[in-house]
């Protein structure tokens, strides 16, 4: 049905994809593994001739015989969609967003001429009729995700590309889409090629497997044999990077005796406006310890952080740290704030573009009016965050440093003002496997040599297994179970964390 | 509760109009009286007296309550050198100027919301470089020197001064075509300011938007280029030039002084310009109040039109 022959695609000098061979067979699923940069996106789009005009592409791209690079216009544009469709990463913006989804739905179907309704889609994807005349800003992103679901089957495709469908999902939403996805698949006879940097997703949804690497594939088979043997280093590291819950290898953080208190915080809620974000919530972080707290999107964990650091008031509720409350106000805040520092999820946003990696690193020296020897803590942070050596990284900005250097050069404007605790948001999400591994293996690193305990805020259990001390679950802004890794990963007692537990996707 | 906000917050500025409106000329320096005689041979007691008739004489409270309670009944005092209602000497002048403004803006933003879009889907191209050298060249010339150069250029073609000529017939369609033939000259000039920033500010934004995934899904489906660019980035970048079209028709009733006076239209622009001169206090605070009301108002407009247009902002 699909084979691409001896593919490669240019952007000016620059090779992004070189002589990539694959086929699929109709009822086939594959999956295309790779990190960002790795071309596997490129592939996808190449196959409708979606590439811009900058790329110049060299093979055969057969799409059901015929070549899609020699199709002219009007060929091209009855091929779109009807012969293959594409489920785009729909959770950002891939729905116009001021034309109701059910418009965006039927909009191929009258191109094409297909019958059919959009209600029948929108059951297919288990959505209620009445979505059809809503606005892509009032559903959800699991529900925007099946949207994007209906819209590909819309015309009865054979072969569905999904572009890294559930990415910037939580498990629980993630789970939920790719069994829609897998169901769909098999009940229709579809083809599926599937792209994601999460090997754990495309276990759970394709027989088959090819890994790429600088825009080469590197490996290829059944996605069971590949993943338990992989053949190629890189499909190892990937492999490698995805930690298995349970599995004593994965488990990089040592185990630490029972420390003395540093954060507590004292039945604190916050509501905004009539809603309780944070209902009651007790928590302990120790010196030295990494607690994570995980939970669903909307459970809570992130306005409770924002509390914890002083960045929001509580209705009510204490916040003791370091044996004294929290101030609310004025200079006690402004030291508090100091000792609690903040890393992001996404470098590439919490970085200023037009800042240097000093200017970064220094801002909060200046803030907080430690002019004196600048550039020797700058130079001292940015290495402990292993930029080696400094001077190297000092007069760089944030678009020539990769998404793990990016991410070491936050740490290290955290790490400038020696703070004691650590609140980190989703610190790995945005980081490619190879990277991600680096990171976490560099916070545990600071915990053994600073003893900076943190908080780890994810709805990834895998990074919690890996790196925590304690987990704490969080869900309707209520923490409903909290304990040491092992118990509450091995032997949850909340349904709640059952449920999380169960829709990781299993490698 | 959002809509009833918005209300409130234009009823608010419109009140800050009508304040402004009355100190703003309060306290510009000259005595009123002491201009309004000016040039005639008038005794203190003939000032007095007409102290007392525009009630000048009075404590300033008591003359901002009087000036506000007329306000509100819709009397805006008398002009001095009129010797008439400023609401009737306005009134008769804001049909002169919503036809010109009113035509040339309907033109402006038909021709500059297609050039900006044509230039931004052809990026580059010389469709998009001459459009847009020619939108700054025009959007940067003084209105005025603009309007003579075209009165030159154009010789006799068009008339160039007034709304119509006094020895038309009578009729309804040679009189309409009077009017229109004298409103060439002038809608042009106000045509080529403005429709050259709804071309540059459509120009910018749907290239904003150009690079949108949304668009790629659109492709991806099978949709013919202009369909994409209709059905799709048409739509989403049009929102910002809507709030400008409006924000600027409220200002352009006031901004033709420029082109009313060089043609001497027979508008509120012209007769700003009468009252600057003059100046005649109570026409001038009258007609701040009006075009200054007229702003508020279209923005109230544009705020409500967005929320219609734009399913993500929530206005009703």
């Amino acid at each position: 049905m699909l084979e691409l022959k001896n593919l490669s695609v240019h952007y000016g000098p620059k090779r992004v994809v070189s002589e990539v061979d694959l086929t699929l067979a109709p009822g086939q699923t594959l999956g295309l593994a790779g990190e960002s940069g790795s071309g596997k996106s490129t592939v996808a789009m190449s196959v409708l001739r979606l590439l811009p005009k900058a790329a110049r592409v060299q093979g055969e791209i057969l799409l059901d015989g015929d070549d899609v690079r020699t199709m002219s216009w009007g060929r091209l544009r009855a091929v779109r969609w009807a012969s293959a469709s594409i489920v785009f990463q729909g959770a950002m913006h891939s729905l116009n967003p001021v034309r109701r989804v059910g418009d965006q739905i039927a909009e191929p179907m009258r191109l094409h001429g297909t019958r059919g309704g959009v209600t029948e889609l929108l059951e297919q994807v288990e959505l209620p009729r009445e979505k059809a005349r809503a606005y892509p800003h009032e559903l959800s992103g699991g529900q925007r995700q099946r949207v994007m679901i209906a819209m590909a089957l819309a015309c009865g495709p054979r072969l569905v590309i999904a572009d890294e469908p559930t990415t910037a999902l939580d498990v629980v939403v993630q789970a939920q889409v790719l069994a829609v996805l897998k169901r769909l698949v098999a009940e229709q006879d579809l083809g599926l090629l599937m792209i994601s940097h999460d090997l754990s997703v495309l276990a759970e949804t394709c027989d088959d497997l090819a890994v790429m690497h600088r825009g080469e594939v590197v490996e290829r088979g059944r996605t069971r044999e590949v993943i338990a043997n992989p053949r190629h280093p890189h499909t190892a590291a990937l492999t490698a990077a995805f930690p298995v819950i349970g599995d004593p290898a994965h488990r990089w953080a040592e185990p630490a005796a029972a420390p003395e208190p540093l954060l507590r915080v004292r039945d604190l809620v916050v509501d905004y406006g009539r809603t309780r974000a944070v209902d009651g919530v007790d928590l302990t972080i120790g010196r030295g310890e990494i607690v994570a707290l995980v939970g669903q999107s909307g459970s809570g964990k992130t306005t409770l952080a924002r509390t914890i650091m002083g960045l929001r008031k509580p209705s009510s509720g204490r916040v003791i740290f370091d044996g004294a409350e929290v101030a609310r106000t004025g200079k006690a805040l402004k030291a508090f704030r100091r000792q609690v520092q903040l890393v992001l999820q996404d470098p590439s946003s919490a970085l200023n573009p037009r800042h240097t990696v000093f200017d970064a690193v220094a801002e909060g020296l200046r803030v907080h009016g430690l002019a004196d020897d600048q550039e020797a803590l700058v130079t001292a942070a940015v290495e402990r965050a292993e930029l080696r050596p400094a001077s190297l990284y000092l007069e760089a900005l944030p678009h020539e440093l990769s998404g793990g250097q990016q991410q070491r050069v936050v740490i290290a404007g955290a790490l400038v003002l020696q703070p004691r605790l650590l609140v980190a948001d989703e610190p790995v999400a945005s980081l490619d496997a190879s990277v991600r591994g680096e990171i976490v293996a560099l916070l545990l690193r600071l915990r053994r040599e600073l003893g900076l305990a943190s908080l780890i805020i994810t709805h990834d259990l895998g990074l919690a297994w890996q790196i925590a001390d304690r987990v704490a679950v969080m869900h309707q802004g209520k923490i409903v179970e909290q304990g040491s890794v092992e118990q509450v990963l091995l032997t949850p007692a909340h349904d709640y964390t059952r449920a999380l537990l169960r829709a990781v996707p299993q490698v | 509760m959002r809509l009833a906000g918005r209300f409130g917050g234009a009823a608010l500025s419109l009140l800050m109009v009508a304040v402004l409106g009355f100190f703003l000329f309060r306290v510009v320096p000259g005595d009123p009286v002491v201009s309004m005689t000016r040039g005639r041979p008038t005794t203190a007691a003939m000032q007095a007296e007409l102290r007392a008739q525009f009630g000048l004489d009075r404590p300033l409270h008591e003359q901002f309550w009087s000036y506000f309670t007329s306000l509100l009944h819709g009397d805006l005092g008398t002009s001095f050198t009129f010797r008439r209602p400023v609401s009737e000497v306005i009134g008769e002048r804001l049909g002169p100027t919503l036809l010109l403004v009113g035509t040339a803006t309907l033109i402006a933003v038909l021709l500059g919301l297609w050039l900006g879009v044509r230039a931004a889907w052809r990026r580059d191209s010389v469709f998009d470089r001459v459009t847009t050298g020619v939108s700054l060249t025009l959007w940067a010339v003084p209105t005025f020197w603009l309007g003579m150069l075209l009165m030159m250029v154009t010789g006799d073609l068009f008339p160039s001064r007034g709304m119509r000529d006094t020895d038309t017939a009578p009729d309804f369609v040679s009189q309409a075509l009077d009017v229109g033939h004298h409103l060439v000259l002038p809608s042009v000039t106000l045509v080529a300011v403005v429709c050259a920033e709804y071309a540059l500010v459509m120009r910018s934004s749907l290239l904003e938007e150009m690079h949108a995934p949304y668009l790629t899904t659109a492709r991806a489906k099978g949709l013919r280029d202009d369909l994409v660019r209709r059905r799709h980035a048409v739509p989403n970048a049009v929102l910002p030039a809507i709030t400008l079209v409006f924000l600027r028709f409220g200002l352009v009733v006031a901004g033709a002084i420029t082109t009313e006076t060089v043609f001497s239209w027979p508008g509120l622009g012209l007769l700003f310009y009468d009252a600057l001169t003059g100046p005649d206090y109570f026409l001038l605070q009258g007609l701040l109040v009006v075009t200054a009301g007229a702003v508020v108002v279209m923005n109230l407009l544009a705020d409500l039109l967005h929320g219609v247009l734009d399913p993500r902002v929530k206005v009703v």
